[in-house]
C-alpha cells in the first residue's frame, strides 16, 4: 500500500472520528502536532487507534502511543507494521 | 479496509480467545448508542483545585488534613481565582473539580471559578448549602448514619442536614464511603436516601499516607463492601448510580494503580498526552506540586480506590477493555456512571452488562 494512500485514509480517519470540521484530508498539515497543536487527548488517541487497527488489520500497543504524534508519524507506522 | 488480514490481537485477549474488531464490539445497537453518548465528553480535561483552609467539621482520616497543602497561604482574592480559571481555560482545562478543605465556606470563589468555567464538581460535606446560582455537581461525603458521623465527623444530624439542604437538587450526589467499620450502616443511609428522591454513588475508604487507624479495609471488608454494593445495585437501580463494573473496580483486593495504572502525574512521569500532561492539583495558595498531583493527594497509593481516581484512570483504560463484548459494555457503564456522578445533565442509562467481569489481566478478586 502506497504511502501517500496511508497518509491520506489517516487523514480521512482522524477527520471523521474526532469530527474536525475545519480540516480536509488535503489541509491536514501531516506534520502538526496533534497534542500541541491539535489538542486531542488520549481518549481521542484511542478512538483513532482503535478504528485504524480496524481498518489495517495491524496491532497499536499503548507503549507506543507517544510515537504516533502527528499524522505522517501515524502513517509511517503503520506502514512499517504492514511490512511485518 | 484490508480484508486479507485479521485485527491483532487485543491487550485483553488471551491465546486461543476470538480476536474483536472494535467495529464488532461496537455493532450491536445498544452498544454503538452508549459508545456515541459517552464519546461526547471526550473532551473533558480535569484539574483540581482547594478552595480554602478551613472547614466546619473535622473528620477522623481527612485526606485534607493530612501532609503540607493544609499550610499553604490561602488566597482569599477572587479576582485571583477568576484570573486562574481563565489561564486554566487557557491551555485546555475544561472541567474542574473544586475540593478541600470545605468550599462551601468560600461560595464568592467558587461563583467565580463558575463564571469562567462552566462545567465542574463540588466536594462537599454538605453541612452548608451552596447557592443554587452555581451550576456545578455538589459531592457530598456520607460516611455512615448519624451516629457515626457524630462519632468520626463530630457533626450533629449530618444526613439530617444534608438532605435538608440539597433534597430534589439536580446538583447533588451522595457519595457515600465504605469504611472498614460501616459496611451494614450503607442500607438505612440509602433508604433514606432513596426514600428523599437522593442519588447515591459509592466511594471506598482508601489511606492517607502513614495512616493506621480503623477504617483502612481489609480483604474481607472489601470482599463485604462488594457483596453489599451488588446488592444495593438491585434493590435501588433508581437511586444507586453504579454498576457492576464500578463494584469489582473498587473493591478489588488490588488498588486501582495496580489494577490499571494511574494515570495521574503522582504515578505517571510521562508529559506526552493524557492526565500526566494537563493535570494540575492547586493548592489554596494557587500552587501546584507534579510530584503530588492527583485527585485525592496524600492517599496511599498502594491502597487507593477513590471513586474520584477510578473515574479517570479506569476511563483512561479504554483499548484495554476492548477484547472482548462483555469487558467492552462494563467499560461503558462505568463510564457512563462516572459522567452521570460528574458532569451536570448527563443521565445515566441503564447498565449494559449486568454480571462482574475481571479487570484486564487480573482475577475477579
Amino acid at each position: 500500500m502506497a504511502a501517500d494512500n496511508i497518509l491520506q485514509r489517516v487523514a480521512e480517519i482522524i477527520i471523521d472520528e474526532l469530527k474536525l470540521e475545519d480540516l480536509t484530508p488535503v489541509t491536514f498539515d501531516p506534520d502538526m502536532d496533534l497534542v500541541d497543536e491539535l489538542g486531542i487527548d488520549s481518549m481521542d488517541l484511542t478512538t483513532v487507534v482503535l478504528v485504524l487497527q480496524d481498518e489495517y488489520g495491524i496491532t497499536i500497543d499503548e507503549d507506543d502511543y507517544p510515537r504516533l504524534s502527528t499524522l505522517r508519524l501515524i502513517a509511517e507506522y503503520i506502514e512499517g507494521k504492514l511490512k511485518e | 479496509m484490508n480484508p486479507s488480514r485479521t485485527a491483532g490481537t487485543n491487550a485483553a485477549t488471551g491465546r486461543g480467545q476470538k480476536q474483536y474488531r472494535f467495529s464488532e464490539l461496537i455493532a450491536e445497537h445498544g452498544v454503538r448508542d452508549r459508545w456515541e453518548k459517552v464519546r461526547k465528553y471526550f473532551f473533558l480535561r480535569e484539574s483540581t483545585y482547594d478552595m480554602t483552609n478551613r472547614c466546619n467539621i473535622r473528620c477522623d482520616g481527612c485526606y485534607y488534613y493530612e501532609g503540607d497543602k493544609q499550610h499553604a497561604v490561602e488566597n482569599q482574592s477572587v479576582d485571583d481565582w477568576r484570573r486562574l480559571m481563565e489561564m486554566e481555560k487557557e491551555r485546555g482545562i475544561t472541567f474542574v473539580v473544586l475540593a478541600g478543605a470545605e468550599p462551601s465556606l468560600v461560595p464568592e470563589r467558587c461563583r467565580a471559578c463558575f463564571q469562567v468555567m462552566p462545567l465542574g464538581c463540588i466536594a462537599s460535606n454538605g453541612f452548608k448549602a451552596i447557592p443554587e446560582d452555581i451550576g456545578y455537581k455538589i459531592h457530598i461525603s456520607v460516611w455512615g448514619n448519624d451516629d457515626t458521623s457524630l462519632r468520626i465527623r463530630n457533626a450533629k444530624n449530618l444526613l439530617r442536614r444534608q438532605i435538608e439542604n440539597y433534597r430534589g437538587d439536580p446538583r447533588a450526589v451522595f457519595v457515600y464511603t465504605f469504611t472498614r467499620n460501616n459496611i451494614d450502616e450503607v442500607y438505612g443511609v440509602t433508604e433514606t436516601l432513596a426514600e428523599n428522591g437522593c442519588r447515591i454513588t459509592f466511594n471506598m475508604f482508601s489511606s492517607p499516607v502513614g495512616y493506621s487507624g480503623e477504617l483502612r479495609h481489609t480483604e474481607e471488608t472489601l470482599m463485604k463492601s462488594r457483596e453489599t454494593m451488588m446488592d444495593l445495585l438491585g434493590k435501588f437501580p433508581e437511586s444507586v448510580l453504579f454498576s457492576p463494573y464500578n463494584v469489582v473496580a473498587h473493591t478489588h483486593r488490588l488498588a486501582l494503580h495496580d489494577l490499571f495504572s494511574c494515570s495521574y502525574p503522582r504515578m505517571n512521569h510521562s508529559t506526552d498526552i493524557g492526565l500526566g500532561r494537563s493535570f494540575k492539583q492547586y493548592r489554596t495558595d494557587l500552587t501546584w506540586d507534579r510530584d503530588a498531583a492527583c485527585c485525592v493527594p496524600d492517599t496511599d497509593c498502594a491502597d487507593c480506590r477513590h471513586y474520584a481516581a477510578g473515574s479517570a484512570v479506569v476511563t483512561a483504560r479504554l483499548y484495554r477493555h476492548t477484547g472482548d463484548p462483555d469487558r467492552f459494555k462494563s467499560w461503558l457503564d462505568y463510564v457512563d456512571t462516572y459522567l452521570a456522578v460528574w458532569v451536570m445533565g448527563y443521565e445515566k442509562g441503564t447498565n449494559l452488562c449486568d454480571r462482574m467481569i475481571p479487570p484486564p489481566g487480573h482475577e475477579i478478586f
